[in-house]
């Protein structure tokens, strides 16, 4: 296991978008091995924009992004194949003809190389991130006739199949009901401290991971605040952001009034 | 029956018909599961504006083809990869302006040439060994590339961007599904036609789609589907004199509906609503 500071993805003053429509504007932002981090903001703040390019999905139009301390820009550096990535629901066709397996299985096809079919090590690998997801028992079915939850379980499989350092979670509660909520951030919260995979987890539900990240990124456009929940969660910083749609309650509930579910 | 099959025209129409149909089928796997129906449409049309103006000009017609069915796949996943038009708009537009191209070219043919009309309609039962051969080289290099690239192909079908942030080079083998729906194309051009091709390419995929959950398997389906649709419908159209290539598609469309209905798919989720 490396250095718990050391640092793997590096923002540094990193601009995304168009020039004219900046997404995200002049981002310094490191974020260390083995790290859970809450990536919070209102709608269109540019959280998605921040998962697209650790993926390697853009490239900064201004600025720098190091990943694993890689000294390239480039793109689809193969360091990027060490990085899970759980889309939000909706982007997938979920009613795809494929197995439970076949899908975990895709997970092994970026470390796999062209040319290279799936073999004995990467069922293993499959067969063991189902396991660790809790879907095992389901790996003939169908993914089209799994519930939300179950399914979200098999993509996080997916995820695990490749091996990664690090967990992009983009909007994983979003349409689930709230038991299946809870336990699928106590899935990733398992995974975290099982496999000491660094995780990002974009939500808009700051209450439900509040106690379980070590730090929040506040996004909106630029970046607004990065450190502790103690230390971001405060009524004058979270209001520079969400303005008069937030609401904290005397529970210290942070309620952020004008979210609407666009899924 | 077994008279007809003695003859060698029968035996060289039952052999491209098998070609053709299990290559349509197979390239129609990835097709139907990455929506691209409309560019299977687009393309055969362009091909066939390539096969007129070969006969215009005394050119290979099959070589134009492919030049024009290629252009008009890449043009459209350009257009798509640029974000400036939605891929059914662009080829909507190329389909139909390549459509008129070939209209064009035949109009500019000083004599009626049957020749033409037989890659409209298709005319399996009048293939020759030469063509035979270039059927088999093409289908030959297709089904090719789609093992070599299967893994890859199957997933930028799920999910192009998964695919694109898992390390795949989704965006070349996205270019290259396009071309291998072009060829697929050129080659059954002559077998079916420029119209019914497309129909080869979407029915074997979307009947096999109704009866399973599996990738593997639901490929496995389609070419058998694809296969044995193309060779009995040869078979029919020689025994009842009728032309070809609506044979095989309106027997495979036949197939289509039974299996909507027979569909376990259908069935499961009947049961499973039982549950809850």
């Amino acid at each position: 296991m490396a250095d718990p500071q050391e640092p793997i993805i590096r923002f540094d003053h990193a601009s995304f978008g168009f020039p004219g429509l900046i997404a995200l504007d002049d981002i310094s932002l490191t974020i260390h091995d083995g790290e859970f981090v809450g990536v919070i903001g209102p709608n269109g703040s540019g959280k998605t924009t921040l998962c697209r390019a650790v993926l390697g999905l853009l490239a900064p139009i201004e600025g720098h992004l190091h990943i694993f301390d890689c000294a390239c820009d480039e793109l689809r550096c193969h360091h990027r194949a060490m990085i899970g990535y759980l889309p939000q629901k909706g982007v997938v066709d979920r009613n795809f003809p494929v197995t439970v397996l076949e899908t975990v299985l895709m997970g092994r096809y970026g470390a796999l190389g062209l040319f290279k079919r799936p073999g004995r090590k990467d069922h293993d690998i499959a067969l063991e991130a189902l396991d660790q997801v809790g879907m095992a028992a389901h790996k003939d079915g169908a993914l089209g006739q799994l519930s939300g939850g179950q399914q979200q379980r098999v993509f996080i499989a997916r995820a695990l199949a490749q091996q990664p350092k690090v967990l992009i979670l983009d909007e994983p509660t979003t349409g689930l009901d709230i038991t299946t909520q809870h336990n699928v951030i106590e899935l990733v919260q398992h995974l975290h401290a099982e496999l000491k995979i660094t995780i990002l987890l974009i939500t808009h539900d700051i209450n439900m991971i509040r106690s379980k990240v070590d730090r929040f990124v506040l996004l909106k456009t630029r970046l607004f605040a990065a450190g502790p929940p103690s230390e971001v969660l405060k009524p004058d910083i979270l209001q520079q952001v969400y303005g008069k749609d937030l609401v904290i309650t005397e529970k210290d509930l942070v309620i952020v009034e004008d979210y609407h579910h666009h899924h | 029956m077994l008279d007809l099959l003695a003859y060698d025209f029968m035996q060289r129409s039952l052999l491209a018909a098998a070609m053709v149909g299990g290559l349509c089928s197979i390239i129609g796997v990835f097709v139907v599961l990455r929506g691209l129906a409309f560019v299977g449409a687009g393309s055969s049309h362009a091909a066939f504006a390539g096969v007129a103006l070969g006969y215009l000009l005394g050119w290979p017609p099959l070589l134009l083809a492919i030049v024009f069915g290629l252009a008009t796949v890449w043009i459209t996943g350009w257009m798509e990869e640029q974000g400036r038009m939605k891929l059914d708009v662009s080829i909507g537009i190329l389909y139909t302006a390549t459509m008129a191209l070939g209209i064009l070219f035949i109009g500019l043919m000083k004599s009626y040439n049957a020749e033409v009309y037989g890659y409209l309609f298709g005319s399996v039962l009048s293939v020759t060994p030469d063509e035979l051969h270039t059927i088999g080289a093409l289908s030959i290099l297709v089904l090719g590339l789609i093992v070599v690239f299967s893994k890859e192909l199957y997933f930028i079908a799920f999910d192009q961007e998964m695919a694109e942030a898992s390390g795949v080079p989704a965006r070349q083998v996205y270019f290259l599904l396009l071309t291998l729906v072009a060829l697929t194309v050129v080659v059954s051009l002559k077998t079916v036609g420029a119209i019914l091709v497309f129909a080869m390419i979407l029915i074997p995929a979307s009947t096999a789609y109704q009866l399973t959950h599996s990738l593997r398997t639901l490929t496995l389906y389609s070419a058998m589907i694809g296969i044995s649709t193309s060779v009995a419908g040869v078979l029919i159209s020689a025994l009842w004199d009728i032309p070809s290539g609506p044979a095989i598609v309106l027997l495979s469309t036949g197939i289509f509906f039974i299996s909507i209905f027979v569909s376990p798919k259908r069935v499961k989720t009947a049961s499973t609503a039982h549950v809850h």
